[in-house]
């Protein structure tokens, strides 16, 4: 065992290396842009450099001239699309902002143009010799800008249907022996996957295959073949490896079916590659946040008022929140808890989900204020957690199905050496700088969605398992591998998988942490099915009443017991008792509490997810706690931070390899999160600044030094039959918080606003 | 930029370099950009011109576009898509190939420009179905996550280990800091270079 490969404990799989790791190390995995195509014409984009008002005119001479030139498509020529739907409103878009359908602008960076040429050289020329007129309005930034609008997110997004409360908030905060209020920001983001935002169209006859990152496909294919007006079953995506999701390829974007129908106008394969600068703007983001928190306490560190106010930033026709209020009332006890959410309308792109969306930002405003109730009530601040835990969620009194986050606390506090912090902000140093810890909470609702997969066994074990779940990097291959191996009983390397295509049965999007939970519990029920026939035909000796119990549905006969008991099958016999060389099975599996209309939604690329706080009489969360060491130079306010140790408890952990190295990215993004990433908009333009690698920060080796995950052991049997709870999202959500507490420990300044850099420190 | 290992330590940060380039909030590439006019046919950089790349030991022969750069060369002429395309402006190190035993971001270096030279890119890294030490250590030590990164992260780490570059785990993280992985594997990243490195100095 390596680092990278922890020991298992209980409940763990064992930690195999990834089903994809050899095409990965040796560059034979094969992402969107990297398809071959026959023939290709080559697209680029030409975005908006206003980002409210209108096109007035084109003037494509210059453009025109360039050699190789093929088309230049505008909204005066472009084809013909049917109106983008939102996927929360029964469509598949992130946004309905739709391109080259007016003159019409309404954010920068929107993509007016498309140049079609033979090779991408030319096409890159032509775009940029592409002259345009516009008239500009002036148009509203963000927060506190003229112009915007602010509303209830209650009522307008149908995704957020309720601002949770409880008790009497207001006369339990006048009355709290201590009180806290305080305001928190968090900035504009971008997930800035390592893949581009490619797509690449091929027709053959009536049929469309697409090439693209996705993580969802079937939404994909749905939404584009109801843009094109054609059935679904003529569309087909595939994307068997995915360069980094993070939420950014979750829902359709308007370019691929722009794409896609220029693709069929010129009859010839489209292959388009946008540039860094442009997936700012024609994909989603992190919208920025404002909060505020108000807690009241008893002496003794016991919560007795709770107040989460949240504001987003979304676009002007899409009402896209996150709404993490779903989750800040219910981590702690309280009696009396309010919230508001509200959204800010601006002449922006639709933002839309970025890892971990809803907890990111409204855990930073809780778990900041919890370190400053406790620094109020001269409290360590492990210990106001403990105090303030609880086994039933305080908004409807629903329990939790597992809940480890003390325990994680107190791993996490042994291995990161807790007990050698001096309480005293500015106590502790090593030279010229200001060392500080701090830590938070840190959590990520359970969440399941409707699932299909096929799965074939041969006589000799060799295994097919088949589901259109998505590689983002989560580890998906390795763990559905490892799925059907301990079901099927068979060697891991005869096991063969397919995801990352619409043609495969149907899995959720990889989004909202589900993918684990959902298709390992379709993949291990398909493999059931598959040993309830073999076990069948070995066990043909059943007694009638065992028939009986069969026919009326009552019971289980003993094949279907050993079906689903663990006991071993051998396969040779099996098969020769049955007569055939292969069993295929095809099932669906829902997780409990899904909405009747399930599987149907599931075929048509509409997401079901349950889980979190929805379920009918429990909540489900995985929850952690994260440590953080910062050291700040006392004279350049340098910030680094050399150490951050986080404890998860995720239910069975399927690979701690994988799992491991997911946390771990998780805790880098959080760290990044806090002290690197913003997108910077220019007020008087609402323009993004700083779209490029080089000036959004994301953290590169060197800024990361040292970082301990610790696996804990977590049974949950009331979640899913896989007994997994999702931890792509989990890691990442509590960091924010732990930095900002660990800087006010480290320099006696709280400081309430991401991302924290040198010029905010005064030491 | 396109020669990592020629630049100074302190230069090797790709933020530093950017910020001594002077690069910093001006986008590079422009949106709609007003040019005038057509340069004369005579000039025209789309007339192709016929190139030999040398790449994992065989000769390329390509007729391309003059400004066609080593990566697009690769992807889209020679069919060579284990080099990734990530920024196409030199920030983020998936396309990083060798040039001879330099690490070069291929992005950034046009095709033209590399011809005689040898070219060895992640396809040529291993000896038939025997991974380079440096393949298998990222393996060993889950250096990737989605992948799409680790072409790039594995050509340059090979580089890292012959330019002295791999005796600590500072000096790895320094030297790595041109190669971003987003995912974040850098922990992990590091262990498989000391891994190789260690497999690589034994024999």
């Amino acid at each position: 065992m390596t680092v990278a490969a922890p020991e298992p404990k209980v409940n763990m799989g064992n930690p195999v290396p990834r089903y994809d790791a050899v095409v990965k190390v040796t560059g034979r995995a094969t992402y969107a842009s990297d398809m071959p195509l026959a023939n290709p014409a080559y697209a680029y984009l030409v975005t908006s450099a206003i980002a409210k008002g209108r096109v007035e005119s084109f003037d494509l001479a210059g453009a025109n001239r360039v050699r190789g030139v093929i088309d230049i498509v505008t909204h005066e020529n472009g084809p013909k699309l049917k109106e983008l739907k939102l996927y929360s409103n029964g469509g598949y878009a992130g946004t309905t902002i739709q391109p080259l359908r007016s003159a019409d602008i309404a954010h920068d960076g929107q993509i007016i143009a498309v140049v079609i040429a033979e090779s991408y050289e030319a096409a890159r020329e032509a775009a940029n010799r592409v002259k345009v007129s516009y008239t500009a309005v002036v148009p509203s930034a963000t927060f506190d800008s003229p112009g915007t609008t602010t509303a209830a997110a209650k009522g307008q997004n149908s995704q957020f249907k309720e601002d949770p409360q409880v008790g009497n908030f207001a006369k339990a905060f006048e009355d709290a022996e201590v009180k806290l209020t305080a305001s928190y920001d968090t900035p504009t983001q971008h997930h800035n996957p390592m893949e581009l935002f490619s797509t690449s169209c091929a027709w053959i006859g009536d049929n469309l295959v697409i090439y693209e990152p996705s993580q969802y496909v079937y939404g994909l294919k749905n939404g584009v073949a109801e843009q094109l007006g054609i059935d679904a079953d003529k569309v087909r995506v595939v994307n068997p490896y995915v360069g980094g999701g993070f939420g950014s390829r979750g829902s359709m974007t308007p370019r691929t079916a722009i794409i896609a129908a220029i693709a069929r106008r010129l009859n010839r394969p489209i292959k388009l590659v946008p540039t860094r600068d442009q997936g700012f703007t024609i994909a989603t983001y992190r919208a920025e946040t404002r909060h505020e928190i108000k807690l009241g306490a008893s002496r003794d560190g016991k919560l007795v008022a709770l107040r989460h106010e949240g504001a987003e930033v979304s676009s002007r026709p899409d009402p896209y929140c996150v709404g993490g209020t779903k989750t800040t009332t219910r981590l702690y006890a309280c009696p009396n808890v309010d919230s508001l959410v509200s959204i800010v309308r601006a002449d922006r792109n639709t933002p839309g989900f970025m890892r971990s969306p809803p907890e990111v930002p409204y855990l930073f405003a809780l778990e900041s204020a919890m370190d400053e109730l406790a620094v109020k009530l001269n409290m360590d601040p492990v210990e106001l957690r403990r105090i303030n835990d609880t086994t039933n969620e305080p908004i409807g009194g629903k329990p939790y199905t597992s809940r480890s986050l003390m325990a994680c606390f107190d791993e996490a506090a042994k291995a990161f050496g807790w007990s050698q912090r001096s309480p005293e902000p500015k106590s502790m140093a090593d030279g010229d700088w200001l060392i500080g810890y701090g830590c938070a909470a840190t959590c990520y609702p359970t969440q399941m969605g409707p699932s299909a997969a096929r799965v074939r066994l041969q006589r000799d074990g060799r295994t097919r398992v088949e589901i259109a779940g998505h590689e983002i990097g989560t580890g998906a291959y390795t763990i559905i591998a490892q799925t059907a191996s301990e079901r099927l009983g068979v060697p891991l390397e005869k096991v063969a998988v397919f995801v990352g295509d619409s043609e495969l049965p149907p899995a959720p999007v990889a989004g909202g942490s589900n993918s684990t939970a959902s298709t390992c519990s379709a993949v291990m029920m398909v493999c059931d099915q598959i040993r309830q026939r073999l076990f069948k035909a070995m066990m043909p000796n059943q007694s009638l009443t065992d028939r009986a119990k069969e026919t009326v549905g009552i019971g289980q006969t003993p094949a279907t017991r050993a079906a689903k008991s663990d006991r071993s099958l051998d396969l040779e016999k099996a098969f020769d008792a049955l007569g055939a060389g292969v069993v295929e099975e095809y099932g669906e599996w829902k997780p409990e509490d899904a909405p009747p209309d399930s599987f149907q939604a599931m075929h048509s690329g509409h997401v079901r997810l349950v889980g979190g706080h929805s379920l009918k009489d429990k909540i489900a969360y995985a929850f952690g706690a994260e440590f953080v060491e910062v050291r700040v130079n006392r004279f350049t306010h340098e910030i680094r931070a050399p150490r951050l140790v986080g404890a998860f408890a995720a239910g069975r952990i399927m690979n701690p390899r994988t799992a491991r190295s997911q946390l771990m990215g998780g805790l880098i993004w959080g760290m990044s999160s806090a002290l690197l990433e913003a997108t910077e908009i220019d007020q008087r333009t609402a323009r993004y600044v700083n779209d490029n690698f080089a000036d959004y920060l994301v953290p590169v080796n060197a800024d990361v030094p040292g970082v301990e995950v610790i696996l804990l052991s977590e049974q949950d049997d009331h979640i899913n039959p896989a007994g997994a709870k999702g931890l792509g999202e989990l890691a990442n959500v509590g960091t924010n918080a732990a930095v900002c507490n660990a800087i006010y420990h480290a320099t006696g300044q709280r400081i309430r606003k991401l991302p924290v850099r040198l010029e905010n420190i005064e030491v | 930029m396109s020669d990592n290992s020629s630049s100074k330590r302190s230069g090797f940060d790709r933020r530093a370099f950017m910020a001594g380039a002077g690069i910093a909030l001006v986008p590079l590439t422009a949106r709609a950009a007003v040019q005038d006019p057509t340069p004369a046919a005579a000039q025209d950089p789309a007339l192709p011109v016929e190139v030999t790349l040398r790449v994992n030991g065989q000769d390329k022969r390509l007729r391309i576009d003059a400004r066609t750069t080593v990566l697009d060369a690769l992807r889209e002429h020679i069919g060579l898509t284990g080099s990734k395309k990530g920024c196409d402006h030199g920030q983020c190190g998936a396309c990083t190939v060798l040039v001879g035993d330099r690490r070069v971001v291929s992005c950034l270096t046009l095709a033209l420009a590399a011809e005689g030279q040898e070219i060895t890119t992640i396809e040529g890294l291993a000896t038939g179905d025997h991974l380079h030490p440096m393949q298998q250590a990222f393996i060993d030590n889950d250096a990737f996550q989605c992948g799409y990164c680790t072409p790039g992260q594995i050509m340059s780490a090979v580089a890292c280990v012959k330019e002295g570059h791999a005796g600590s785990d500072e000096d790895i993280r320094e030297y790595m800091s041109g190669n971003i992985c987003r995912c974040a594997a850098y922990p992990n990243i590091v262990a498989a270079v000391k891994q190789a490195a260690s497999d690589i100095m034994k024999g």
